[in-house]
């Protein structure tokens, strides 16, 4: 390498070394800002004090992490690890310690979990089908039928045969599902004092509600100067599924289940798909919607520009906008006239405000193989589902959160910060149910209500009926359907693609750039999906 | 020299030399084992020596994607765009700083300019989409302002480019400069007047004295980048791209994401990262070669 050392060549090397050195360390720290934001993973509960003989076992239980842990406490330590080591950890001997997974990663983290082996929880979950019909053909979980039979007959009382169903992969148990209380969605919302202003009465069609749009865009009702934005849209599901599903045609089940695609069932087959592209399409290209909402991922700006007061009309999940402190809070505080109702408006060919519902499971706990604890962690999951644990857990303490009212729990308005953070977190610790469960549907969305501020509750209630009528129930294939879970995430990206061009193309490139999307979603997997969803079908009806 | 003497008279430098060495080694060198998951059905359950061979079957699998040869032709794209745009930027800053004379005016200067370099791309993307945004970006208003309609700085794919070149010179140009100031430390002054005394102006005396001194630095960085052409940061095509512009923001480490991460398919996502390594490998030694023949500079 070095040849002949000149001091003029000597220079110069050690002039390219410097550069090299410093180029490097440039680099170095480039790749060193991957922080890790697990946050604190050691000891959770230290409390396993007047422990009954024997060794104590420890049962590590996966927990999401949002990163919003009030003062004092951590996601780890907290009140209700608290109250599930003295209630269920410590009369059985077990040391419960829970491992925090960022819940933005919840997948990649929990893959690396996995893939760890002898470290992995002995219970974690995801939402995500795809990588539970993975885990499970891998070979990565615990067969859990007699587990359940033995150690858990309140939690298999709970969940129910029908949801217990979702988590069985090729006739075994390798999961179980947690129960969603309210499978309601979707609603849509209006500015009710803008239809006055403009002496229009609320719309019941899709017809309607254009015309509406439009004289939101011309006469702009609420003087935001230019900057209306009639129609709230985003790339996210709540935006855009109501709309699209009030276009699709009355189809056949079996249309329904091999012409829908991906892990949403996203009806890109189905007839009429088209034309809600169209729709959007028109909208857009005449300003009714955001310019930039292809770049709204995560609603967080229609739910500013709501509370502004410049969205006229959109479609959200059903409560998502009541919460204190939300969308329309702020948009009261902004503007004490405003008013924003919840509204029924899309509407399909058969007269219905078709949209879909959800699956009647939350997310699935699931046993890994590599734990030796498998009997503890159902012992865990049937103690939160026997007598009222979990209603304890979801509602903290009678007299100091909630009081009873006709059996709905109702949250005290002016509790101490001390007791309202005792549940921050209740919703990710309480895992084997999806939202409050206190026995029926109308029961669950009353406690719903009765967790708003009062202002807001007639209108949650009227989102949360309309959410669940003339929904459309959610496909489900005795088998996981394999090329889902391996493209999946693509024809996600590749839908959400095809919604954003085919919406923002200029209207006479409208019918092109839709056949290329459509051909590039079906080339990058989506004609697998066809295939595999007709195969898996076919199979299932035989 | 015998072996004894050359030891006790070099220690030294092997002792400073071992740290290096060991960092190679545990980060560099141990992790290239997983690299046989490319040719393994790879499960992680069963590990990397309990899962089945596969041969290139992975490697057909990804060559026969759309999406790969789409990630790829704008992994060279950008990469192509930023060497041409983002290379000589520091260069240029670095000369003007060097040709600074006020000592405090100089030191500010360089540390506003290394400031966005410690800014998480993060943050960088929420300050884009307020600055570029159409319906309500800053510079938006400021130009429908003024009458002209919005220029959809985010949402259109040639305008994304210039948005994303402009933000990578913003946040790496600064920063850039501390190698050639490096090595512009060393230049002795006295050659500056010399030059000065034998009627030299400011621009000959760049061209004739700074430039030619910074060779050897430019050479180097020019070959490291050529090497990285076929690689790209993950954080920033990401966070800057978004899905109105996927058609340019999709490159092989978002790909690799997606495909190997999200959809756990370790397997396909090795196969990349090996192909982009090798490639990687192939543009180093080629750009070395030719810049060698050329400029008899180079780094091996």
């Amino acid at each position: 390498m070095v040849k002949k050392l000149n001091k003029h060549s000597m220079h110069k090397k050690t002039a390219g070394l410097l550069a090299l050195t410093l180029a490097g360390t440039a680099l170095l720290s480039a790749c060193g800002n991957n922080n890790n934001n697990g946050g604190d993973t050691a000891s959770a509960t230290s409390s396993a004090s007047a422990a009954p003989s024997g060794k104590a076992i420890t049962l590590k239980v996966e927990v999401f992490d949002r990163g919003n842990a009030p003062d004092g406490m951590s996601i780890t330590n907290n009140y209700l690890t608290k109250f599930v080591q003295d209630n269920f950890g410590t009369p059985n001997n077990i040391k419960v310690e829970f491992v925090p997974v960022p819940r933005s990663e919840e997948v990649n983290k929990l893959n690396v979990l996995m893939a760890s082996g002898s470290d992995v929880p002995d219970i974690v979950f995801t939402y995500d089908s795809s990588t539970f019909f993975r885990y499970a053909q891998q070979g990565g979980l615990t067969d859990l039928s007699e587990l359940l039979d033995q150690y858990g007959p309140n939690l298999k009382e709970f969940i129910g045969e029908d949801t217990l169903a979702y988590g069985v992969v090729e006739g075994t148990q390798y999961g179980v599902p947690a129960r969603r209380t309210h499978l309601g969605k979707y609603s849509s919302f209006i500015r009710t004092d803008w239809l006055d202003k403009l002496g229009l009465g609320s719309p019941t069609t899709t017809d309607e509600l254009y015309n509406v749009l439009k004289a939101f865009k011309e006469k702009d009702p609420g003087n935001t100067g230019g900057k209306v934005i009639p129609l709230g849209m985003t790339i996210a599901p709540a935006q855009y599924e109501p709309l699209i599903w009030s276009f699709i045609q009355p189809a056949t089940e079996e249309e329904l289940y091999t012409l829908t695609s991906g892990t949403r069932d996203l009806p890109i087959l189905l007839p009429g798909f088209k034309d809600a592209l169209q729709f959007m399409n028109k909208a857009y290209n005449e300003g009714l919607m955001s310019l930039d909402f292809g770049l709204d991922k995560d609603k967080t700006k229609l739910g500013q520009d709501v509370a502004n007061g410049l969205v006229g009309f959109y479609s959200e999940d059903d409560m998502n906008p009541f919460y204190k402190d939300g969308s329309v809070d702020t948009l009261r505080a902004n503007n004490p006239t405003a008013v924003l109702s919840a509204v029924d408006v899309y509407t399909n060919s058969e007269g219905k405000h078709a949209k879909p519902e959800y699956t009647p499971i939350g997310m699935y706990l699931m046993i890994p193989k590599a734990s030796k604890n498998a009997e503890a962690a159902i012992k865990y999951l049937d103690w939160m589902a026997s007598g009222d644990n979990l209603f304890q857990m979801q509602n903290g303490v009678e007299g100091e959160n909630y009081t009873l009212e006709d059996g709905v729990p109702v949250t005290i308005a002016d509790q101490s910060d001390e007791f309202r953070n005792r549940l921050y977190n209740q919703g990710d610790m309480a895992i084997i149910s999806n939202g409050k469960s206190l026995g029926s549907a109308d029961l669950n969305v009353e406690a719903y209500v009765k967790g708003m501020p009062e202002a807001n509750q007639d209108e949650t209630r009227k989102a949360m009926t309309i959410s669940r009528s003339d929904t459309i129930k959610p496909i489900r294939f005795d088998r996981p359907i394999e090329s889902q879970a391996k493209y999946g995430t693509t024809l996600q990206d590749k839908f959400e693609e095809m919604l954003v061009k085919t919406t923002m193309a200029k209207p006479d490139q409208f019918d092109s750039t839709y056949e290329a999307m459509l051909k590039d979603y079906m080339a990058s997997g989506g004609q697998a999906v066809l295939e595999e969803r007709q195969q898996a079908y076919a199979a299932m009806t035989k | 020299m015998n072996a004894t003497r050359y030891i006790r008279r070099y220690w030294q430098l092997y002792a400073l030399l071992v740290l290096p060495v060991l960092y190679f080694a545990i980060f560099k060198y141990g992790p290239m084992y997983g690299v046989i998951i490319a040719f393994k059905d790879f499960n992680f359950f069963q590990g990397i020596n309990g899962s089945k061979w596969i041969g290139f079957d992975a490697f057909r699998e990804v060559f026969a994607m759309r999406d790969f040869y789409k990630t790829l032709r704008n992994t060279l794209m950008l990469n192509l765009l930023d060497l041409i745009v983002s290379f000589p930027a520091p260069l240029f800053i670095a000369i003007m700083l060097y040709e600074l004379r006020t000592a405090w005016f100089r030191k500010l200067s360089q540390t506003i300019l290394y400031i966005p370099h410690f800014i998480s791309w993060i943050i960088i993307g929420g300050i884009a989409y307020q600055v570029f945004g159409t319906q309500s970006g800053m510079l938006n208003n400021i130009i429908t302002s003024f009458g002209f309609d919005a220029v959809p700085f985010l949402t259109n794919k040639s305008y994304w480019l210039i948005t994303y070149l402009a933000i990578g010179v913003w946040q790496s140009a600064g920063w850039g400069t501390i190698i050639y100031l490096a090595a512009l430390t060393g230049l002795n002054r006295e050659l500056f007047e010399a030059a000065e005394v034998d009627g030299a102006g400011r621009m000959r005396r760049i061209w004739s004295i700074t430039l030619p001194s910074l060779k050897p630095t430019i050479v180097t960085l020019l070959i490291i980048n050529i090497g990285h052409m076929i690689s790209i940061g993950f954080d920033r095509p990401y966070i800057i791209g978004n899905t109105t512009v996927r058609e340019y923001s999709d490159v092989l480490s978002t790909f690799v994401y997606r495909v190997g991460l999200e959809s756990g398919q370790y397997t396909l996502a090795t196969v990349v990262g090996l192909f982009q390594a090798v490639v990687g490998l192939v543009f180093v030694l080629g750009s070395n070669y030719v810049s060698k023949k050329l400029a008899d500079q180079s780094i091996l």
